[in-house]
């Protein structure tokens, strides 16, 4: 018979013993001993912190963005981009348009096999481009324009389009140029055990899927010069916080760092870090020609809008002064950026109210209802409601759940919306998105004749045209006060000094092949 | 006894079918439209129309949850809608990360505990007045205040832990101690300070009691009456507070989880509800009411097995 001391240290012991045995079976974790960037080239672990975990690996349903470095680990794509955007060869060395830019050729290499074992060919990548068209990417509209794609000869890969694409040789550098190994396709465990030719193979047995992804070399890569490190970690950080004590305790090599104020911890602590303006944030007036809000059918209406706001303050009040204040929607990076834009509306309530005054609107004759969510902070909705308020201008707020603000916005149920959106790093992605009356972002599809004429000169134009073109629009659309843009807010990305990154042009990540251990 | 049991889980299943069902209705009237969330602002409304008929989205909200509900019969609780992986899988690999992390602190709630109870009932003094003092203040400061202060000091400037993350036993125990000492601290504080005020209350009340004063004239030691007497009779509202507290550490690992950046069932919870991983959410609201059933279960044997007078009750 025990006795109840015994019984006690028995219980006790009982469960320490459960306690250390079950995290004996739980997934494996980082090893921040192994965390560090070593200097040798492709010897060493890079270890980055990222923001979502995968949701899928099956190539034909993958986003990019957050979700690139995961990808770009397993797959190789058919082009890479360089830092600046610029369009280079890989598993397509090169590559020819037809006269009308319809019909892409593209010529590729002879020695890329999968880790399966198959190898990869002209059909291989007809296979998954196709499949990228007709599966359910966020991004799949990139090929909506594909009519075919087939394989002329194992090396020879031709693209067939329904009208011109400017940006596709650009998306065959994202999500919808990659490689996925044809004998895997539709395989019960493709969403998380990915097969590509790409530069690392997924250790799926020391992956924790949601929480930390391992990568180890892969020993037959045709590129072996691109793989800097022999084995490469990428942990999911949901909180900020998880994310500044991760980079200052040294566990990880790079992150993104989504809130500014933090910025000021790092440098201190031996971080370097590196901006980009990748979005614009502002007021969307979706309603242009006034189906539910007739007040914004009159530009001068949108106009009084947009000289309503103090951008700077904005900047300074919303932003924590980390971006640049714009009028305009164009990507920096695009070409039909034009500098001076960023300035074109200043703050001049008075100008404002004169225009509406020639408008016909007196001091509350406007009321715009806009959509409120909390992934925005309340202190923005305040300040949206009092310019607006300076000018004469109401605002009644509906508060939106963020599970539905989105949809709501796409629904056309409001006419206009404090938002943030990318600014695409090419001009046609600009269009597709935000200007045509086939763009989500434009929910009331409205239709605009020069729009479409520049568009089309965009679309079919010669490289010069369409920079023209591309300019020119972008002056009409902020003449014409589409938008309301208040500045384009800073991207940071945090590395350790055992790690050097270019940041990459139009993503929110460093491509994977940026980082290099610091010699 | 058996029926007592059989009772229990009786109920317990009745228990984790009515949670499901009220989970299920409250995760689709606050879901909006997970498909659109799910690719995000630039996929065109045909894209999200094709992924929610994926996911069976398209199909009437019973159809979904005897679909789900069939499974669960099967031993099939579904795939992640955002992480692709099989919930069963997912919950099993962090069902571990998260037990460990609430077994280690209710050993030292227990341990810390007892002695800090015993301290206080018996020596009272200034001694008595500072674990009060000390209760108090572990019982007001949040556990995630403490664990950021915790990381600030331990993690980040002295560098004797890890800031975040979890290793596991067999990779590295030291390993594994660093990454678990400063969550554990931070999670056992409010429970130690609740159980040390259960036991020390327990104490005084049996210290006081005619027995003691009847076993002191018979000649036994103080330590036997301490030990054996005392403290078995404080055991058992000590041990019901501490099953409670389990519950509450479950629920406090949620938050302690996100501050470390540890992969367990807190963690994956948070992102999971506020994603709308509907199968996700399911999974974890299904095994943590069978767990808690199973706990409470437990908690009324070890009673019973502590205390004969249970038993008899």
């Amino acid at each position: 018979m025990f006795t109840f001391k015994k019984r006690i240290a028995a219980l006790v012991s009982a469960m320490a013993i459960t306690a250390l045995a079950l995290s004996g079976c739980a997934g494996a974790g980082p090893d921040s001993d192994e965390s560090s960037a070593e200097s040798t080239q492709g010897t060493g672990t890079l270890t980055i912190g990222t923001i979502v975990a995968s949701t899928t690996f099956a190539a034909n349903n993958a986003p990019w963005s957050n979700e690139s470095p995961y990808l770009q680990a397993v797959y190789d794509t058919l082009l890479h981009a360089e830092p600046d955007g610029t369009v280079v060869p890989w598993l397509a060395t090169d590559w020819s348009y037809n006269d009308d830019m319809t019909v892409l050729t593209l010529n590729l290499r002879d020695d890329v096999t999968f880790t399966d074992g198959t190898k990869f060919d002209a059909s291989a990548a007809a296979q998954n481009l196709l499949r990228f068209r007709d599966g359910t990417s966020p991004q799949k509209g990139y090929l909506a324009t594909l009519a075919d794609a087939k394989a002329v000869d194992a090396t020879t890969l031709e693209l067939t389009l329904n009208s011109p694409n400017p940006s596709l040789l650009s998306f065959l550098t994202q999500n919808p140029g990659l490689q996925q190994s044809p004998a895997t396709f539709d395989a019960a465990d493709e969403k998380t055990n990915p097969v590509g030719s790409g530069p690392y193979i997924l250790d799926t047995k020391a992956t924790v899927v949601g929480s930390a992804y391992v990568f180890t070399k892969n020993p037959d890569y045709w590129a072996p010069e691109s793989q800097h490190y022999a084995k490469v970690v990428m942990n999911v950080y949901t909180t900020p916080t998880a994310v500044l004590n991760a980079l200052k305790g040294g566990q990880i090599n790079g992150a993104p760092v989504s809130d500014s104020a933090m910025i000021a911890q790092l440098e201190p602590a031996g971080l370097t870090v590196q901006t980009q303006q990748l979005n614009f944030f502002g007021l969307l007036l979706f309603d242009r020609d006034g189906a539910i809000e007739p007040a914004l059918a009159d530009v001068r209406v949108r106009q009084a809008i947009n000289y309503a706001f103090d951008r700077k303050a904005l900047l300074e009040s919303v932003g924590q002064g980390n971006g640049k204040v714009t009028s305009s929607i164009f990507s920096p990076d695009s070409s039909g950026y034009v500098k001076d834009l960023d300035d074109f509306y200043s703050y001049d309530p008075e100008k404002a109210e004169e225009l509406l005054a020639e408008a016909g609107y007196a001091a509350g004759d406007i009321t715009l209802k806009m959509p409120t969510s909390s992934g925005f902070a309340p202190a923005t909705y305040a300040l949206v409601k009092q310019y607006l308020s300076d000018v004469g201008i109401n605002v009644e707020e509906v508060g939106v759940t963020p599970t539905s603000f989105l949809s709501d916005l796409l629904a056309a149920k409001y006419a206009s919306t404090v938002m943030m959106l990318k600014t695409a790093p090419t001009s046609w992605e600009t269009v597709t998105l935000d200007l045509l009356p086939s763009s989500g972002w434009n929910p009331f599809r409205v239709k605009d004749a020069t729009v479409a004429e520049l568009a089309a000169t965009i679309q079919s134009g010669t490289e010069e045209e369409a920079e023209a073109a591309a300019k020119e629009l972008n002056e009409y659309i902020v003449e014409q006060a589409w938008f309301a843009p208040w500045y384009r807010p800073d991207l940071n990305y945090a590395t350790d000094a055992k790690t050097s990154v270019e940041p990459q042009s139009g993503n929110s990540y460093p491509y994977l092949w940026n980082f290099v251990p610091k010699q | 006894m058996l029926s007592f049991i059989a009772r229990r889980v009786a109920s317990g299943i009745v228990l984790v079918i009515a949670i499901s069902v009220i989970a299920f209705a409250l995760l689709y009237a606050g879901g909006g439209d997970i498909a659109r969330r799910m690719l995000g602002e630039d996929a065109s409304p045909e894209t999200v129309a094709q992924k929610a008929t994926e996911l069976g989205l398209d199909q009437p909200l019973t159809q979904q949850f005897l679909t789900w509900a069939s499974g669960l019969i099967r031993g099939d609780l579904g795939t992640s809608w955002f992480t692709s992986q099989p919930v069963s899988d997912a919950i099993l690999s962090r069902l571990s990360v998260t037990l460990s992390l609430v077994f280690g602190a209710i050993v030292v709630v227990a341990f810390a505990s007892v002695i800090l109870g015993t301290l206080a009932a018996t020596r009272r003094g200034w001694i008595d007045t500072a674990v009060q003092v000390l209760s108090l203040l572990a019982t007001a400061i949040p556990a995630f205040l403490v664990a950021l202060g915790l990381v600030l000091v331990f993690a980040v400037n002295l560098g004797w832990f890890k800031p975040t993350g979890y290793v596991q036993f067999t990779d590295s125990p030291a390993g594994w101690l660093s990454s678990i000492t400063l969550p554990i601290t931070a999670l056992a504080l409010g429970g130690i300070a609740g159980v040390t005020q259960q036991i020390r209350g327990s104490m005084i009340d049996s210290l006081r009691g005619d027995y003691v004063r009847t076993l002191r004239s018979r000649g036994l030691n103080a330590p036997s009456v301490l030990f054996q007497h005392v403290l078995r009779n404080a055991a058992g509202p000590g041990l019901a507070v501490l099953g409670v507290q389990f519950v509450g550490l479950i629920g406090g690992a949620v938050i302690i989880e996100q501050i470390f950046a540890i992969p367990g069932m807190g963690q994956v919870a948070v992102t999971a509800t506020s994603q709308g991983d509907i199968p996700l959410v399911m999974g974890l609201v299904v095994v943590t009411a069978i767990l808690v059933v199973i706990l409470n279960l437990l908690v009324d044997l070890a009673q019973g097995w502590l205390n004969p007078k249970v038993r008899l009750s």
